[in-house]
């Protein structure tokens, strides 16, 4: 593949038509500016993004985000809409991870205000949370709670007084999707969630006290209700092992059942079954279920994270209040304009996140006059933005990007920068790291990673979703 | 012969095991989980599980074994370094794994991909395995 196989359709969107590959069943569009275009072909993801194009009843183009990379079958930043009557439904359209995504905690604290208790505070969060790689708490949830988590999300773990009504509105599907039939999830899967729910897990997972370093959009910004140097914390973890074994079965039942639908895919991992299949009505509901658990997830660090700020700044510190929770690796049921058409599609999102635009009925009445807020964390270290989406995002489905995006592999990142160093770089600039190996600080170090300020502009520019807010880190940190 | 190598990749863990037979390869691909999962081991008591995968061909196979390996690796806080068969077709394995409790993962591997999934024997007779880990 080269440029000259590219339409430019703008500044900030090519397109590879139909014609390139006789198994393409749409075009494919990609939304990145022409350096990043030539950046892309340094791995396979504009490759796999074609492969995406074959996919059994795929409507108006497949899509990727400017912070795409390599993935396993589906790129990373794919987004792509199947007809709900002739589609598939993949389980590698969504990822290991089902409903990896982003919480913004905010506080009416300024910078200043926080600097004295800085260090306690990244201590006390390090201590509250677990990363589940240790011993961790040793809770081990029966059966029945888990069933309960599965079929409810963070509405459950709210009811037992792990936090308010308010984190439940201010959350992408108020943190439960209905269609969670717990039958459809393996013991084993079941097995692997019993002692992880409130558990970071590792690889780019974090926490960070950022602060609201510029705004860029006054009125939006004071509908989210967020000001400069105020201090904000953000979370970033998904469903865990849970989620990762439900993927697994799926793969394994999907590409089993493949022949029978008479399904061929040029990559394994892409494997897929009609949404209205046996199959796939099963791994919808499944995957539902791991959404609902990494809600539960981020729900109990939530929880976890208050404890902290108490325990640092007494009990009577005003409250940290949930701004949004919103998903980057899922596949939903949605409404969107195809050929003229209001269509139902089944969008798969991996690595790219939801941005509903104004009026949206979805979105939290609160937020409806201006936008859903969009998460979108930096590298570990660098800047994380608020944004809001738009009308103009709807050629995308309403998707964004979901963060930098890697450029180097964990080993060369290793190789490259020592995790002492990283540490002290990121000190160098006031930034306190909590971490418990210098080796996971070296595989995220800020440079293995694509230059977020730059995807962001890219969205901002392609309409995609507006900038509202840019997040400093203050403190970052990987989990006990 | 080494046992293994890791391979570049930009986001996950490639690794590529090598073997005098197909057995030996799975053995050697294990072994790269179990390292790669960095794990700090304080008991010293050896444990064994028993392991039962039926697949549809070879490399399903080793996402099949490999992915049992892992959910028991995870559920019971384990890692596992040796491996002996007492079947062991293209399609069907039955063995049983020994390893050691662990008191903490050093990173944690979320699932066995098929992505890039290759085993084949090359020209000198040596076994060798491609896997994809998502991490």
């Amino acid at each position: 593949m080269e440029k000259k196989d590219f339409k430019k359709i703008t500044d900030y969107l090519w397109e590879i038509p139909k014609s390139f590959r006789s198994d393409m069943k749409v075009p494919v569009r990609v939304y990145v500016t022409e350096k990043m275009l030539g950046e892309s072909f340094r791995d396979r993801s504009l490759g796999q993004l074609v492969n995406v194009a074959t996919l059994p009843g795929i409507v108006n183009y497949g899509l990727a985000m400017p912070d795409m990379h390599e993935g396993y079958g589906f790129p990373i930043g794919g987004v792509a809409a199947m007809d709900m009557k002739t589609g598939v439904i993949s389980p590698g359209g969504v990822g290991y991870d089902i409903n990896c995504g982003m919480r913004l905690l905010k506080s009416d604290y300024l910078e200043k205000d926080i600097k004295p208790h800085l260090e306690k505070l990244a201590t006390e969060i390090q201590n509250e949370v677990p990363s589940g790689l240790g011993k961790g708490r040793k809770i081990k949830i029966d059966v029945q709670s888990i069933n309960r988590i599965l079929e409810s999300g963070a509405k459950r773990l709210v009811e037992q007084g792990y936090g308010e009504k308010e984190d439940l509105e201010n959350c992408e599907s108020n943190g439960q999707l209905p269609q969670a039939d717990t039958s459809c999830v393996s013991e084993r899967a079941k097995d692997r969630g019993r002692d992880q729910v409130g558990t970071l897990g590792s690889g780019n997972h974090f926490l960070e006290v950022q602060k609201v370093g510029e705004i860029f959009d006054e009125e939006v910004a004071k509908t989210f209700g967020l000001f400069k140097d105020q201090v904000v914390i953000m979370i970033h973890t998904g469903s865990r092992g849970l989620g990762h074994q439900i993927a697994t079965d799926y793969i394994r039942i999907m590409m089993q059942a493949m022949p029978k639908y008479n399904i061929r895919l040029p990559d394994r991992e892409l494997a897929a079954c009609p949404i209205n299949s046996p199959e796939g009505k099963k791994y919808f509901s499944a995957m539902n279920c791991g959404a609902n658990y990494a809600w539960a997830n981020r729900q109990m660090i939530a929880h976890f994270i208050r404890k902290a700020w108490q325990n640092t700044l007494g009990e009577k510190a005003s409250h940290l209040i949930s701004l949004y929770d919103v998903a980057h690796n899922i596949a939903k049921i949605e409404k969107h304009l195809v050929k003229g058409k209001d269509m139902e599609v089944c969008l798969h999102r991996k690595g790219a996140t939801r941005a509903f635009p104004p009026g949206h009925p979805e979105i939290p009445e609160k937020y409806c006059s201006v936008g859903q807020p969009v998460l979108i964390p930096g590298s570990m270290g660098t800047a994380s933005y608020v944004l809001v989406g738009q009308k103009e995002g709807e050629g995308a489905f309403y998707s964004t990007c979901h963060g930098a995006g890697r450029m180097m592999s964990r080993h060369a990142a290793i190789r490259r920068f020592p995790g002492d160093e990283v540490v002290r770089d990121l000190k160098a600039k006031g930034i306190l790291v909590k971490c418990r190996s210098f080796r996971g600080i070296a595989e995220e170090a800020p440079l293995a990673y694509k230059d977020v300020d730059e995807v962001v502009e890219v969205v901002h520019q392609a309409g995609l979703s507006k900038k509202v807010a840019k997040l400093v880190p203050l403190a970052v940190i990987k989990g006990e | 012969m080494r046992k293994y190598e890791i391979l570049e990749h930009k986001a996950d863990l490639k690794i590529r095991a090598f073997g005098k037979g197909k057995e030996e390869v799975f053995l050697n691909m294990l072994l790269a989980m179990t390292e790669s999962q960095r794990p700090e081991i304080k008991e010293k008591e050896k444990i064994t599980r028993k392991v039962n995968v039926k697949a549809t061909d070879l490399s399903a196979l080793l996402v099949g074994f490999l992915s049992e390996a892992l959910y028991l690796s995870q559920t019971n806080r384990e890692v596992y370094s040796e491996v002996t068969f007492k079947k062991f077709s293209d399609t069907e394995i039955e063995g049983e794994l020994t390893g050691q409790r662990v008191e903490r993962f050093g990173e944690e591997i979320k699932a066995v991909t098929w992505h890039s999934l290759d085993i084949l024997q090359k020209e000198d007779g040596v076994w060798q395995a491609t896997v994809l880990f998502d991490v």
